[in-house]
């Protein structure tokens, strides 16, 4: 009911607020206990004659825990992890600076000896810096790495998913409807040779069967929509070889893929090598096209050259859609199509584990 | 006329056999994968075996790769494949696998019963039967990239994809409704046009028309 209003109203202000009203309260106390006891000795220093003025000592020490108290505190407030260390670390050296300078200060400034003390610390707090900000990333980079991961891999994982259902459903409308609607056109068929007598009724069962096979065509050109037969039993090489020897156009094929790529990396790939073969088939009279395909362990690699006349528009409709498809896959898709000197598309698709 | 059948639906495979059977297609043995065609066809030696392209148990082109072995393994044996697609691939690899004898329809026209029996009875006879859309295909694809198709009139073509599908004279000039003459006038100009030796032989015909038209393919 009011669940989803309770933590964000609620819940997290009182918390830190609270946490933040007593660290205040109890440094004004400590502030104001030292203070107290600092007027009272420097008070007792007037009363007893003056002289060397040992009061600052008292004053040194009440400072102190203050200062740390004070430095300690600010530093936590920075982002938790190894920032927060090494302000922490950034907040005692300050203070441990400013502690030697006025003892220096205040033992008659001699040679100045802090500097050996400084030079460790400062050397102390850069390796600290060093390591922090060069040799490890920071927490929040870190996470985001690790989201970047997951996202990757789980929208890959719903991409196979998806183009297993895809798979799935078309093998469904296989070997259900598209059967059905082929064994009810043969009992059509079948019906209509024993009408031989009866040439209207004939005629009607005729014209049945005649949308059952528009049915069954419909279907086909469904399924070959999802991924064509060719390319799901035999793999992307034989299936561009088919579409090469199906273009209008001299087509050459080139492919060193020895393994099946993931089918959503198919599929990908068998598009673009499509709606580039379409687009030179279109565009392109007399110009000849060359396919050249090539699988390692990192990705899969398609391009298709022409010698045509250039000048493609790489957001045009055709294109952006598979822009679109190929880089949800993390891939790459470039068009170079200067005017005059042909046109290359190139898909590049990430295959690593 | 004695045929086996590989097909896994039961649906269909069940009204195949009945629509074989009522018109004296003696159906001597039935399969549902690849491996049951092998052994039907040894042990019955059919006149004709008709095949499914996708049976199980890879539900692929496990029909495609049977019916290339049947033929190697027993050439007397004609072959027709059902499919539910025109996978331009799969024909040119049947066509490849032999002389005659070769068929490949689309599913849906069995419901065309006389069509259906015609082609299997040209297949067992060591003809060819290729589904119109498979011929189309062919012919559209090497359009454009040959001057010599397109040098084709429009009824020229007709008749080449007739011709292709494994039509007679008589068959060409019914369905485009002329005179057998008509037929025979445009088959001598486009075997003129594509230089292709004139022959009386039916399927060998037809067999040159598509390595014709395979040739060209590049």
């Amino acid at each position: 009911m009011h669940a989803e209003d309770l933590p964000a109203t609620a819940a997290p202000a009182p918390e830190p607020g609270r946490r933040t009203l007593d660290w205040g309260a109890a440094l004004a106390l400590q502030a104001a206990v030292s203070a107290g006891l600092g007027v009272a000795t420097t008070a007792i220093w007037a009363v007893t004659g003056g002289g060397s003025f040992w009061p600052m000592w008292v004053w040194l020490g009440l400072a102190l825990p203050l200062a740390v108290q004070f430095g300690v505190r600010r530093a936590m407030l920075s982002p938790a992890g190894r920032q927060r260390g090494l302000a922490v670390h950034a907040a005692l050296f300050a203070v441990l600076t400013t502690l030697l300078l006025l003892l220096w200060l205040m033992s008659g400034m001699g040679s100045f000896w802090p500097i050996w003390p400084l030079t460790a610390f400062s050397i102390a707090l850069l390796v600290h810096a060093w390591v922090v900000t060069q040799m490890l990333p920071p927490e929040r980079e870190r996470e985001l790495a690790d989201r970047v991961d997951v996202l990757t891999r789980t929208r890959r994982g719903a991409l196979d998913v998806q183009a297993a259902e895809l798979r799935r459903i078309e093998r469904d409308l296989h070997d259900g409807a598209q059967a059905r609607l082929v064994a009810l056109s043969m009992q059509l068929g079948r019906a209509e040779e024993r009408l031989a007598d009866q040439p209207e009724v004939a005629d009607l069962v005729r014209r049945a069967r005649g949308e059952a096979s528009a049915a069954i065509a419909e279907l086909r050109d469904l399924a070959r929509g999802i991924a064509p037969p060719v390319l799901a039993d035999r793999g992307l090489a034989a299936a561009v070889e088919a579409l090469a020897r199906r273009s209008p156009m001299p087509v050459t094929v080139v492919a060193t893929i020895d393994r099946r790529p993931p089918p959503v990396l198919e599929t990908a790939a068998y598009f673009v090598v499509a709606e580039a073969l379409t687009n030179v088939a279109k565009h392109g009279a007399g110009a000849r096209a060359r396919v050249a395909m090539a699988l390692d362990d990192e990705r899969l690699v398609v391009e298709v050259t022409d010698d045509g006349p250039g000048g493609a528009d790489p957001g045009g409709g055709g294109l952006g859609g598979l822009r679109g498809r190929v880089a949800a896959l993390d891939g790459t898709l470039t068009v170079t199509s200067p005017t005059g000197a042909g046109t290359t598309i190139r898909a590049e698709l990430p295959c690593g584990p | 006329m004695r045929a086996v059948i590989a097909e896994d639906q039961a649906l269909l495979r069940e009204g195949i056999v009945a629509l074989l059977r009522e018109h004296d297609v003696d159906v001597v043995a039935q399969a549902e994968d690849g491996a049951g065609l092998l052994r039907i066809v040894s042990g019955h030696k059919p006149d004709v075996a008709i095949v499914d392209v996708r049976l199980p148990p890879t539900f692929s082109d496990e029909g495609v790769r049977a019916a290339i072995e049947v033929r190697a393994r027993y050439p007397e044996v004609a072959v027709l494949i059902l499919s539910q697609y025109v996978e331009p691939v799969y024909t040119a690899e049947l066509l490849s696998s032999g002389e005659g004898g070769i068929g490949y329809l689309l599913k849906e026209r069995v419901g065309d019963v006389p069509a259906f029996l015609d082609a299997v009875r040209r297949v067992a006879d060591g003809g060819t039967a290729l589904d119109r859309e498979v011929v189309a295909e062919l012919v559209h694809a090497r359009r454009g990239a040959d001057a010599t198709l397109d040098a084709l009139s429009a009824r020229e073509r007709e008749v080449l994809e007739l011709m292709a599908e494994g039509r007679t004279n008589a068959g060409i000039a019914r369905a485009m409704v002329v005179t057998p003459g008509a037929v025979e006038k445009h088959i001598s100009s486009i075997f003129g046009k594509l230089a292709l030796p004139a022959s009386d032989d039916d399927h060998r015909r037809v067999l040159a028309v598509l390595a014709y038209l395979r040739a060209t393919g590049g």
